[in-house]
């Protein structure tokens, strides 16, 4: 069972994803900041990170970079709502770049390619 | 024995014939005939003076002043008698010499062939006789003398009237020469003056034959510089005889022309002692007239000059009054020329004005303003020649005639600057004005030719006159340069083509001064309309700024509401799907759930199509076929234009430049146009693409057109079309137009919309080609030629 730690500053969005997530068969573990998913991160171990961009406290960008300075090879999707993002050199150091989306089918498959389900 | 004569019927005959009007010869032959008559002598002569030899017996008569009485009973002594005096010596005769106090008139001979003795009554009578005669003779040379006196006076009487009569030069120098050569009988006469300036002595006037002779021209000479009068005559042996008189024109001590007067006329051939003092009286009576006309003629001159003068600065003030009526540049370009061809202004047939291309060293044909033809000057004149308007309101109301031939050619002709083989374009390098006059040799008009490098030149003559003129032999015009501050800006060539009035020196110089006070003008006017255009830049460049500022504020906004909005829509989206699965197909509540889904996903494409029109993606410039781009953006549309009954119309021109541009965002925008034409056909309609280069301002653009037989756009709506958040029930999402504005705008492109409401509407994007496209299609121009 692959354990995947989702990192969003809104409730809503982080009780989406741990349903979603949880129906496909992960084990799910949400943090609020980049500064709980650090602390998540030794805890929890998990096999992937989706992070959000904009966050208080510690946001995305500045997470995705204290984890692969300890992580290297963990998979790290960046799941934002900004699409411009993308464009920014600092998210390169990320998997994949998913722009938010009620559907979710693009997330979850992406997901799946990372683990190597697919 | 004689009968002694009748003492009182010859005394009577002699008075009344000494006192009688008839000829003096006649007058005396009838008295030596009464004489004869009541002497019953055998002769009776006068001997006139020059007949008596010095040398012979007469001649002591003469100097003894007594009569001689040869009679019966007298002796005679034969001394000193000459032959052709014996025939005198009768055997009585009587010699009495005619005197007076002061001459000696002759000597009254009678003869008689018998001896006689002479009484003293007889004696008597011949004396008193004797000093009738002598009386009469002198009454009749003074009689003559006094007539030719009176004519003199009345010649001198004439002059002085008709010098005084007129006080133009010529008249007078005229009536002076033809007065004297009256006066003096002569057969030629020449006035000679100095000329001011030079100090040289030339013919003002001549009249009758004068000598070509040398020695004419040295005497006249030597006369002036001696300031004495001359009379000569050379006897005609070899040489035809010539007589001279010339005097020299004295005033205040000075020498200023000589008067002469060659041959008399009559049968004597030499001038006389009376002439030459004649002369002299006329020159001392003349001079001061001559040089008075002299002096009336240089100040009437000088006046007329003034006055010239002072008209061209009225004239000028005028026509720039009249240049100060505008900044506009063409309308001062108008003005110029209107002033340099109209009558009341500097009477031009025609002007030209030519202006300095500096960037590209050429000098550009204008604007030019004159007649069409012979007849229409003669319209034109007539009809401005009854306009009573004063210069500057008149040639401020004439307008531009922007169709005339002449125009057009001016207009067409471009002239290298480096043509030191073309009067225009050494007008500007020399800076200086040229006056053309009918060259009538080649040479004369080659130096009009454009030889080399002009590819305006021809083998006929110089461009310009061969247009302007049929004949470049006989078309003679003046250039002045155009000077603006401290430079030559153009170039203005007039002609005289309608009626050939020569151009004169004068004509050039009061050109010249006007078109330095238009050059002036046009240089400001043509400032004032870069000054114009750099505004006018500016003020587009401000509005732009303006609406970009608010674009951008706009566009923030939007981007922070837009994100906002994101996250909840995701969870609403997304929880909304998962109610989806957890409901049965056929429930009621599923509708509900698709519903949700629907919005939301419209929602969520709302969202993102403004992320993406107020995020400036960085671009990927390349060069671009457009076709492709059009078809795959055909490919895009959902559905495809095939299926259904659309018919689709492709035209695509065969050589098209390729554009520099991202292909992606042109894929969006065709995209865009062609979804939005489909939808707006319903399903049934044509759809046109077409793709054709152009060129504008000489620079290669492609223009495609996306042309559906929809609805058409309500006018309402159509200014709103390019409004981001504008939306109509037709565009639905209202951000579609916009997006294909910005990126079209973004490509340095154009959008233009044909509407037919109702009909049609055709969507008109231009785009400019790639640098590289332009060079392609450059030198596809060049090969052509």
């Amino acid at each position: 069972m692959k354990k995947i730690l989702i990192v969003d500053d809104e409730e809503s969005i982080r009780f989406l994803y741990k349903e979603e997530l949880e129906e496909e068969g992960y084990i799910v573990e949400c943090a609020k900041n980049g500064e709980e998913a650090l602390e998540k991160l030794i805890v929890f171990k998990p096999d992937l990170i989706s992070l959000d961009i904009k966050m208080p406290v510690m946001d995305g960008i500045e997470a995705l970079k204290r984890i692969r300075e300890k992580e290297r090879h963990l998979p790290i999707i960046l799941c934002s709502a900004y699409g411009e993002y993308k464009q920014d050199l600092t998210t390169w150091a990320s998997d994949a770049y998913v722009v938010k989306c009620a559907d979710l089918t693009n997330f979850k498959s992406t997901i799946r390619k990372l683990l190597g389900l697919s | 024995m004689s009968n002694p004569p009748n003492t009182y019927d010859l005394l009577k005959s002699i008075i009344q014939l000494s006192t009688s009007s008839i000829p003096i010869q006649v007058k005396l032959d009838r008295m030596l005939q009464s004489i004869s008559e009541a002497f019953q002598s055998d002769r009776c002569l006068l001997l006139k003076p020059e007949k008596i030899d010095k040398n012979g017996f007469l001649s002591r008569l003469v100097s003894e002043k007594k009569p001689l009485w040869v009679e019966e009973g007298s002796s005679f002594q034969k001394e000193n008698v000459l032959s052709e005096e014996k025939e005198l010596l009768c055997p009585s005769f009587a010699c009495v010499p005619l005197y007076d106090e002061a001459s000696f008139q002759g000597i009254l001979h009678i003869g008689f062939l018998k001896k006689r003795k002479f009484s003293s009554e007889e004696v008597d009578l011949l004396l008193l006789i004797a000093k009738e005669m002598e009386a009469a003779i002198r009454n009749d040379r003074l009689f003559r003398k006094s007539e030719q006196t009176i004519s003199e006076l009345t010649a001198l009487y004439e002059m002085g009237k008709t010098i005084t009569s007129t006080l133009n030069l010529e008249d007078r120098l005229k009536l002076i020469v033809a007065t004297g050569l009256k006066t003096l009988k002569a057969k030629g006469g020449l006035l000679r003056l100095e000329e001011r300036k030079t100090g040289e002595l030339k013919i003002k006037y001549s009249i009758g034959e004068y000598h070509q002779n040398p020695l004419d021209e040295k005497i006249a000479r030597r006369v002036y510089h001696t300031r004495t009068p001359l009379s000569f005559h050379r006897p005609g042996e070899e040489k035809p005889s010539f007589s001279i008189l010339c005097a020299p024109l004295l005033s205040k001590g000075r020498t200023f022309g000589t008067l002469a007067f060659y041959d008399k006329d009559s049968d004597s051939t030499k001038f006389d002692e009376k002439d030459f003092q004649l002369l002299l009286l006329m020159v001392n009576q003349m001079s001061c007239a001559i040089e008075n006309a002299l002096i009336h003629y240089e100040t009437s001159e000088m006046a007329y000059a003034h006055e010239k003068t002072a008209k061209e600065f009225s004239t000028l003030w005028e026509l720039n009054k009249a240049l100060l009526t505008t900044v506009n540049f063409e309308r001062i370009l108008h003005l110029t020329l209107t002033a340099i061809t109209i009558g009341e202004g500097l009477k031009f047939n025609r002007a030209m004005l030519f202006l300095v291309n500096e960037k590209d060293h050429i000098l550009e044909g204008t604007m030019a303003v004159g007649p069409e033809s012979a007849e229409e000057a003669g319209k034109v004149w007539a009809s401005l020649s009854q306009r009573k308007e004063i210069l500057s309101d008149l040639i401020t109301q004439l307008s531009p005639e922007d169709h005339s031939a002449l125009n057009s050619i001016v207009k067409g002709i471009q002239i290298p600057l480096e043509q030191d083989q073309c009067i225009l374009s050494r007008t500007v390098l020399e800076g200086r004005a040229f006056n053309t006059q009918f060259p009538q040799l080649k040479e004369g008009w080659l130096q009009t030719r454009c030889e080399r490098g002009c590819h305006l030149g021809s083998e006929v003559g110089c461009y310009v006159g061969e247009h302007l003129s049929r004949d470049p032999r006989v078309y003679s015009f003046a250039t002045v340069p155009l000077l603006g501050k401290g430079k030559v800006i153009g170039v203005i060539l007039v002609d005289n083509l309608y009626n050939q009035n020569p151009i004169t020196e004068e004509d050039i110089h009061f050109l010249s001064m006007f078109a330095n006070q238009a050059g002036l003008a046009i240089e400001n006017a043509i400032l004032y309309r870069n000054l114009e255009e750099v505004h006018q830049e500016l003020k587009e460049t401000q509005t732009f700024l303006v609406h970009l500022e608010k674009m951008v504020a706009l566009g923030e906004m939007s981007t922070t509401i837009a994100h906002e909005i994101k996250n909840p829509l995701t969870s609403i989206g997304g929880f909304a799907r998962r109610l989806d699965r957890a409901i049965l197909e056929e429930s009621r509540e599923k509708k509900y759930t698709q519903t949700i889904i629907k919005e939301v996903s419209r929602l969520e494409k709302i969202l993102n199509d403004l992320l993406n029109y107020t995020q400036d993606e960085s671009l990927v410039f390349k060069e671009l076929d457009l076709r492709d781009i059009l078809e795959e953006s055909l490919s895009m549309v959902t559905g495809g234009i095939h299926s259904g009954g659309i018919q689709l119309i492709k035209e695509y021109a065969e050589e098209i430049p390729m554009v520099m541009g991202d292909s992606h965002q042109l894929k969006q925008v065709f995209f865009n146009l062609i979804n939005n034409a489909s939808q707006s056909m319903s399903e049934k309609g044509t759809l046109s693409l077409r793709v054709h280069p152009f060129s504008k301002n000489g620079s290669p653009y492609i223009k495609v057109e996306v042309e559906d037989t929809g609805k058409g756009i309500d006018p309402e709506n159509l200014h709103n079309i390019f409004n981001p958040f504008y939306s109509t029930k037709e565009f639905s999402l209202g951000l579609g137009l916009p997006i294909v504005h910005k990126i079209i705008t973004s490509h340095r492109g154009q959008i233009e919309v044909d509407n037919h409401p109702g009909k049609r509407v055709n969507f008109i994007i231009t785009l400019p080609a790639s640098e590289r496209g332009r060079e392609k299609r450059f030198k596809v121009a060049e090969a052509d030629q």
